[in-house]
């Protein structure tokens, strides 16, 4: 029987990070995974990432994925694919499907590293064709380079739900609206006003009725629940769409863990049935790790570091390190695992009712609410001042881990500070050079560059932009504000690419000076 | 949910019940309901009662619907209910190749 | 519809456009997208209909999971169309119930 010092089961983000710190320390291991490409999720991720610098903030997915494949590979990590572990058994041997027979393999150490399935929810007609889970329209257009649809509903306001309707956008689909059951966002702010400046109208406490269609979906119908999730009538909206995209959560996929014999729990706060893990991510079958969202619904950046840690644990228990070496290890990873899951929307935080951020500033209704800061409420947040001049006007409203635009100011204008989740502020006495690095790093694409009177009557604004057709220089559109309105007529006066903002080009827009504050996106007028 | 004498009503029809819950076996909420009804107060029964979670896809969709569903019935919240035995294969399979382990060359 | 190019990530790596048959008639697809990727760029939504109501079905998690997008291919059933590489030839074909069974070779179970 084949033996390895480590087998990981799956080779997404927290299975790849576990099997390089633990070939880094030379151990000699192995990842399966049942899908034909690696890396998991991670390369239908096209935005960049929250976080650290330290901890591939401001990365696409997709481009992590290769880093850690190289890395992976460079460490003699052996990543076989379609290789689908149908059994793990207490004695820590597993059985997997490798082409046409099934292979016993049994590991000093195991990771279990599953990641998780997509939640679902039922209405007449959720089986018709057009009907599909939003990671279904990731690998669609992300992957593959199909569209979806033409016409998509999103269902779900989630990180998820929010990320992929933009993706759609990028991809060339119409998204019509996003609904969601719950009175209020759930995912990221930012991510929010990105989709709504686009002109999606959000449904909080909508939910979907019934999918029209005979061998497909021609149309949709949502309506408005009460606080028992009733459906008041008379409240029905319909939309023509060929499209119905579900992102309503998701759930670990621990059943390995549980088959295995290790503790589990039902636990809510994890989002599911998971493995009880220490905070080595060890089950309580020694030997036998948990990482990622197999073990706890969380984003990426914080599997990766789960895996790293399990990975220097599996390494100090075969005695591939000392207890010393991997404490220190353990200690650093630990901290910045800590740092990630701190804010608005840390682990612990499901839930409960913000009111104020942590700078005692009271959080924008509207973007709950509606997916968008009003106008009225931007003023109060520290990234929003005004001077003479090009200035950035950072619309960072939510306590958040994650710093990138702290360092991209070359003249040091924007200050977080040493706690991640602070509210950037713009400091005043700082000049700016409109640079635009801070506008192409901010993963939210929460940054403009505001000059609020250019001395001819108008102003100027510099925002980010990541579609095509990409609008030329001297080109007229319109502008439309935060909600996705047109707000007035505008001019391209500017359109920069630079191989240090990653794709994100910045569209510099010319409107008359009093549309200076409520100007943020650009439609060519030749769009719809 | 081993309190067998827990009283949990009569079934009441829903507007509701005719939804396909398991996809691959096209069992509905109306049916998992009843079952319910019928006596089944966990998972694994409910899976050999009516073949939810059973077909193609071995409950990877349905799973987490067929748990909120039944805790409804009976009045308690899904975490309080256990889940289905987890058994090998993991995943769907064919016979022929489950029955073929690779020969040992070494 | 295929995305010509993409803001983010450019032109897509396709391999040779190939033939392959959908229920007797011919199509093209890129050689090695999955066979659902092809179907779904000629536009075909239903891939099959289920045993018990003869609903018809199509991609639902297009990675292989769900089992909702499976077809006959080969003469084969049960084949997950997201997760499996077309090749030149292929004979794909919508899928009745459980079986390769094809409604016009009898009675439908």
């Amino acid at each position: 029987m084949k033996r390895y010092d480590m087998i990981v089961v799956g080779a997404g983000p927290a299975g790849l990070c576990a099997a390089i710190e633990a070939a880094k320390c030379g151990m000699h291991v192995v990842v399966y995974d049942e899908n034909a490409k690696p890396g998991g999720q991670l390369f239908k991720q096209i935005h960049k990432f929250f976080g650290s610098k330290e901890h591939k903030a401001k990365i696409r997915g997709f481009k992590i994925g290769e880093e850690l494949l190289e890395e992976a590979d460079a460490l003699g990590v052996e990543v076989v694919l379609n290789a689908v572990v149908i059994g793990l058994f207490p004695e820590k041997e597993i059985t997997v499907k490798i082409e046409e027979h099934v292979e016993h393999v049994k590991g000093d150490t195991i990771l279990i590293a599953t990641g998780a399935s997509e939640n679902m929810v039922t209405f007449p007609g959720w089986t018709l064709p057009g009907v599909i889970g939003a990671g279904a329209a990731q690998t669609m257009m992300n992957l593959h380079g199909i569209l979806p649809g033409k016409r998509v509903l999103m269902l779900g306001s989630g990180n998820v739900g929010l990320v992929v309707s933009f993706q759609l956008m990028q991809a060339g689909c119409e998204v019509v609206a996003l609904a969601d059951a719950a009175p209020r966002v759930g995912g990221y702010g930012v991510h929010a006003a990105k989709v709504a400046r686009c002109g999606v109208p959000f449904y909080l406490s909508h939910t979907i009725l019934c999918a029209e269609g005979d061998d497909h979906v021609t149309g949709v119908t949502i309506g408005e629940v009460d606080k028992n999730w009733q459906v008041i009538k008379g409240t029905e909206k319909y939309f023509e769409v060929d499209t119905i995209c579900l992102a309503v959560g998701l759930s670990p996929m621990s059943k390995l863990c549980d088959m295995a014999g290790c503790d589990m729990e039902d636990n809510p706060a994890k989002a599911g049935f998971v493995p009880i893990v220490n905070e080595y991510g060890e089950t309580s079958i020694p030997g036998i790790y948990a990482a990622g969202d197999v073990s706890g619904i969380e984003e990426a950046s914080s599997a990766m570091i789960e895996g790293r840690i399990a990975g220097i644990a599996a390494a100090v228990r075969m005695g591939f390190l000392t207890k010393e070496a991997g404490d220190a290890e353990f200690k650093k990873q630990k901290t910045a695992l800590e740092g990630l899951r701190q804010g608005m929307f840390a682990p612990g935080m499901r839930g409960k009712a913000i009111t104020q951020t942590e700078e005692g500033v009271a959080i924008s209704k509207n973007l709950l609410e509606h997916g968008f800061v009003a106008e009225e409420e931007i003023e109060r947040f520290p990234g929003v001042t005004h001077r003479k001049g090009i200035h950035p006007v950072i619309e960072c409203t939510q306590n958040i881990p994650c710093n990138p635009c702290q360092d991209a100011c070359p003249k040091h204008c924007i200050k977080i500070g040493s706690k991640i989740t602070a509210l950037p502020a713009v400091d005043p006495e700082v000049s700016c050079s409109g640079c635009g690095m801070c506008v192409a790093s901010c993963s939210g694409q929460a940054i403009f560059l505001v000059d609020e009177d250019c001395g001819d009557g108008t102003a100027q604004i510099t925002m980010p932009y990541e579609f095509l057709p990409l609008p030329q220089e001297g080109e007229k559109g319109i502008a439309l504000s935060r909600s996705g309105e047109k707000v007035c007529e505008a001019q391209v006066v500017g359109v920069r690419s630079a191989k240090a903002f990653d794709h994100t080009r910045l569209l510099t827009i010319k409107v008359a000076k009093e549309y200076a504050m409520k100007a943020r996106f650009f439609r060519r007028e030749d769009a719809r | 949910m081993n309190d067998r004498n827990r009283k949990i009503g009569e079934y009441i029809p829903a507007p509701d019940d005719d939804v396909i819950v398991c996809r691959c076996e096209e069992i509905t909420k109306g049916e998992i309901r009843r079952a319910v009804h019928d006596g089944m107060f966990t998972l694994t029964e409910i899976r050999r009662y009516l073949r939810t979670g059973m077909g193609l896809c071995q409950g990877q969709t349905c799973t987490r619907l067929v748990k909120g569903i039944v805790a409804r019935e009976l009045g308690i919240r899904p975490n309080e209910l256990r889940e289905a035995t987890g058994r090998a294969p993991m995943r769907p399979i064919e016979m022929c190749i489950l029955a073929k382990d690779k020969e040992e060359k070494e | 519809m295929r995305i010509e190019e993409h803001p983010i990530l450019g032109t897509y790596k396709k391999g040779e456009i190939v033939p392959f048959t959908f229920d007797g008639k011919t199509l093209e697809g890129c050689a090695g997208e999955p066979v659902a990727i092809a179907l779904k760029n000629a536009g075909v939504m239903v891939h099959r209909y289920t045993r018990k109501e003869h609903k018809p079905r199509g991609i639902f998690c297009a990675i292989g999971r769900c089992t909702d997008c499976v077809m006959v291919v080969n003469g084969k059933p049960n084949v997950r169309t997201c997760i499996t590489p077309l090749e030149a030839g292929m004979d794909v074909r919508t899928q009745y119930g459980v079986s390769a069974e094809q409604p016009d070779k009898g009675e439908r179970k």
